[in-house]
């Protein structure tokens, strides 16, 4: 894992330094001077190779010196720290929603494919998977400052849990809807269906001959099992909503890290991008290892493959 | 019934509803199955053995199933049974064991946990009784330590072993009927053997009645008391096990004995195999089934089916218009 | 016929090759068909100017001059949901055919071939993965200006391959190891003609499947970048840009949220399904649900 991110913070400091635009223009706006240009250059440390410069930047990285940011003068460091947690909660609470109803539904589904429930279920999430998420967000503004009287340009400004939890959450409905949405036709399609295959294993027609009811066989016995594809693409599923939720954050106006990442390329504030970038990386990576791990735990099969 | 009767089946038919039209799986069984007796089902694969041990159970498919006649399981039909009453029964009075041990564990749940199930919930012992009790299981169907193994996985059982959890598992609560689905078959020979003569250990000790199906004469030559020959759905011939060795009348069961390999034959003997293909349950012929494959076939048997007729000694019933002649002192061995 | 095989026979119909997909499939087929057609000929089209904006005629409804009304600069939102569509086709497409044409035969040759070529390219490709691809797109985008359809495809198609070659590789791993390619090999046929034969007609079916879900996840893609306002630049029209541009004045002009979004949603929705239609139908191992 290790070795991963490595890898990606090289990608994501080359990749920026790739990029065409130059931050000397940006800072120095009209003062451009070839000589004012090599001064600022100096300061910021960035005539020395490339190389180098990547291992100054870990190297801070490392020990915690993130510094300040070119553009705003102000502490990457706090600015990301002030960023991630709403990431988390946001996620944390769309996916509490939506396995929660996903889950339920899921079984039922399974326990009678073909039924009433599951033909609306099946054709609804169908349609659910082809509307992206901001069409969504706008058709819910536009339906909340429609019936609600709402204006829409006062929706959803975000409150910290800090001030006022009540304000808090009330800020996050909107977004943590829209996500969970997503998230749901996801986790319903892929536990139904897998749970369809487990049922008709031989040992849950033994677990039946024991005479156990259905409800037991079906979340002791055909559950964990399942759960091993869900848990697998929940990591991926979340791994995702850390990288684009971006979308939802910026419509929204959710200061998370999308929107600040949003925000920092349009400032052109390279610093906060690679940074920005670099822990959503390493994010995304851990949750994988986290989902993995969990999925041995339930599987003892996988494990010792 | 008389109050010695386990398990009476008059007239037992299964058809599966496909696509394709009507599948007869069973056809008109009728037998009786007294308590701690050992009855022996005997067919090739398509025979309907399994679909018939199914349906007496009542585990067979919900969907697009039909079952007409009577099984009666101590009194209590289940036929047409709902899955409350079938449950009632499950575990505490009949149990299975299924053919292959690989696919009947779940795979991520311990096997102790599989074993004492029953325990929990259906006799409400609490964790730690059931557990002792588990322990006590996996000693007596012979796995070696078994309070280590208790928390075992599936996974890290051999296929003997995982088998004898299976047993153990049907065992839990001392049903009084065994219905055992071809128990040996994945097996490799050797542990045939030893999972077989567990099955008759544990059936004497437990005061049970078991119902062994198998494509495997050898397999039921010295466990049963009774046979009953299958074939393409139906019975085609029934008795006690001497009776359907020595005295059998119908044609497809001699060629069944004939064509299982054995011991004592002087080497290089060709295996004599019965022609053709067991038959298309969905294409019928008429008349007899086996006609088609059967030597001794005549123009009655191709149009008429042969009903069941008792044979000379009680008990002992036939299916055939031509049947093989009485003889006295056959002695054709099964291995 | 074992007994399991009865059983197995009941829960699900015989699997028909000759079986028809349906008629929503085809109507499907039929709608993707008319989009991409508009968008093709959609100069000779009668349609109004899209670019063109009456000022008298602002935030109009439908009306049988302007088939869907007209957005806030006065143009005529049908012509401009057409031309549109242009963006969003060319984008989706163009970028899946990159991605398939460089990760589609380097994940079959990898998963084929084995040893130290697919392992060091299987690598670096998982590596690439584990970094957000998004990122990075909206990130190029961002800096490389100016904007232009073209940049947009290529940024994307790149940032598709390591995706399309896993899918190929997985779906090659898991056919290159049955029994019928190996008896292929043994009787000496050439590694080609085992790829062309063998391993092609098998991955098909999952590779048509995933075109259809990546060209739907890149139109998804396009829109959402337009909504950062890295899409096409205004005044060209996109699905994505037009929605966006219906943000401001929403509440006012519903035609402008509703048409773009509409036709998009659909066009996802005959993409979605043709995709997941032919992969029930070719995968005949599973159960009909």
């Amino acid at each position: 894992m290790v070795g991963i991110v490595f890898v990606i913070s090289i990608g994501s400091f080359y990749l920026l330094h790739l990029l065409p635009g130059d931050p000397a223009s940006v800072i120095l706006g009209l003062g451009n001077t070839p000589a004012a240009r090599a001064a600022l250059y100096h300061q910021l440390g960035l005539d020395k190779p490339f190389v180098e410069q990547y291992f100054i930047w870990i190297w801070h990285i490392i020990s915690g010196q993130w510094g300040n940011s070119f553009i705003s003068q102000t502490s990457l460091a706090s600015t990301i720290r002030a960023a991630l947690p709403i990431d988390l909660e946001l996620i944390g609470l769309s996916q509490i929603l939506s396995f929660a109803i996903a889950i339920p539904l899921a079984m039922r589904s399974a326990r009678k494919p073909d039924g009433v429930l599951d033909r609306i279920l099946g054709a609804g999430s169908f349609t659910m998977l082809s509307i992206p998420p901001f069409i969504i967000i706008v058709l819910l503004v536009l339906l909340v400052s429609i019936k609600w009287g709402i204006p829409n340009t006062g929706v959803a400004t975000y409150v910290s849990w800090t001030t006022n939890w009540v304000a808090n959450l009330e800020s996050l409905v909107l977004p943590s809807i829209t996500l969970a949405i997503g998230s749901f036709v996801i986790y319903y399609r892929v536990l139904r269906s897998d749970m369809i295959a487990t049922l008709q294993e031989e040992f849950i027609t033994m677990a039946r001959s024991k005479g156990i009811s259905q409800r037991r066989i079906m979340w002791r016995h055909a559950f964990r099992p399942s759960s091993v594809a869900l848990l697998g693409t929940a990591g991926v599923n979340i791994g995702g909503l850390l990288a684009g939720g971006f979308v939802v954050e910026y419509l929204l106006q959710i200061p998370g890290l999308g929107y600040t990442l949003i925000a920092a390329i349009n400032t052109s504030d390279y610093l906060l991008v690679q940074d920005i970038v670099l822990v959503v990386s390493v994010g995304v990576v851990a949750i994988n290892f986290l989902f993995d791990f969990a999925v041995n735990m339930i599987d003892p099969r996988i494990s010792r493959e | 019934m008389s109050a010695d009767q386990l398990l009476v089946v008059e007239d037992l038919s299964t058809t599966f509803a496909t696509p394709r039209g009507p599948l007869p799986a069973v056809g008109n069984v009728s037998f009786t199955l007294d308590k701690n007796e050992t009855l022996g089902i005997v067919g090739e694969s398509g025979s309907g053995k399994t679909v018939l041990a199914r349906t007496i159970m009542g585990l067979q498919p919900r969907m697009n199933v039909t079952v007409t006649g009577s099984a009666l399981l101590n009194g209590r039909q289940m036929v047409g049974a709902s899955e409350e009453e079938k449950r009632s029964v499950w575990g505490t009075e009949v149990a299975m064991v299924f053919q292959d041990p690989m696919t009947s564990l779940n795979p991520v749940m311990r096997i102790g946990k599989q074993i004492d199930e029953t325990l929990r919930v259906r006799l409400g012992m609490d964790n730690r009784a059931a557990r002792d009790r588990a322990i006590e299981l996996l000693e007596m169907v012979g796995i070696p330590s078994p309070a280590h193994r208790y928390r075992a996985f599936p996974g890290q059982l051999s296929g003997g072993m995982r088998q004898r959890v299976v047993i153990a598992t049907a065992l839990a609560c001392s049903p009084q009927l065994l219905m055992a689905d071809e128990p040996t078959t994945g097996l490799d020979v050797t542990i045939q053997a030893q999972i077989l003569n567990l099955l008759d250990d544990l059936k004497e000790r437990l005061h049970m009645s078991v119902v062994l199906i198998t494509h495997d004469l050898g397999v039921v030559a010295t466990r049963t008391s009774r046979i009953v020959v299958m074939y393409a759905g139906r019975i085609v011939e029934i008795g006690s096990t001497r009776d359907v060795f020595h005295h059998h009348r119908m044609p497809y069961t001699r060629a069944l004995l004939e064509s299982s390999p054995k011991v004592t034959s002087p080497s290089h003997t060709r295996l004599t195999t019965i022609p053709g293909r067991p038959p298309n349950l969905m294409e019928l012929p008429a008349g007899c089934s086996f006609a088609p494959r059967c030597a001794h076939a005549t123009a009655r048997c191709a149009s008429e089916r042969p009903e069941l007729v008792a044979a000379d000694n009680p008990g002992h019933a036939y299916a055939c218009w031509n049947p093989l002649p009485v003889r006295r002192h056959q002695h054709l061995e099964a291995s | 016929m074992s007994d399991q095989i009865i059983e197995q026979a009941m829960l699900r119909p015989a699997p028909e090759k000759g079986k028809s997909l349906g008629p929503l499939f085809w109507t499907c087929v039929g709608w993707l068909a008319l989009n991409v057609l508009a968008a093709i000929f959609a100069n000779v089209l009668p349609l109004h100017d899209p670019l063109f904006g009456d000022f008298n005629a602002i935030n109009a409804g439908p009306s049988m001059h302007h088939l869907f009304g007209t957005d806030d600069l006065g143009r005529d939102i049908f012509s401009r949901v057409v031309y549109g569509s242009r963006i969003s086709i060319a984008v989706g497409v163009g970028s899946i055919v990159i991605g398939f044409a460089v990760g589609a035969p380097l994940g079959m040759l990898a998963a084929y071939r084995r040893g130290r070529f697919d392992s060091i390219l299987t690598n670096f490709m998982y590596i690439l993965l584990a970094f957000p691809a998004i990122v990075a797109v909206i990130a190029v985008l961002s800096f490389w200006t100016p904007r232009s359809m073209f940049k947009i495809i290529v940024v994307i198609g790149l940032a598709s391959i390591p995706i399309v070659y896993r899918v190929i590789r997985t779906a090659t791993l898991a056919v290159a190891s049955k029994d019928y390619v190996v008896a292929a090999k043994v009787q000496g046929a050439t590694d080609r003609r085992i790829m062309m034969k063998e391993l092609l007609p098998n991955i098909a079916p999952i590779g048509i499947s995933f075109v259809l879900i990546g060209i739907a996840t890149v139109v998804t893609l396009e829109g959402a970048l337009a909504f950062l306002g890295l899409s096409v630049n205004p005044p060209t029209p996109s699905w994505g840009n037009m929605i966006n541009e219906a943000r401001t004045v929403l509440g006012q002009n519903n035609g402008l949220v509703f048409f773009p979004s509409l036709f998009l949603c659909l066009f996802l929705l005959c993409l979605n399904f043709i995709g997941d239609r032919l992969r029930s139908h070719y995968d005949v191992t599973e159960v009909k649900l």
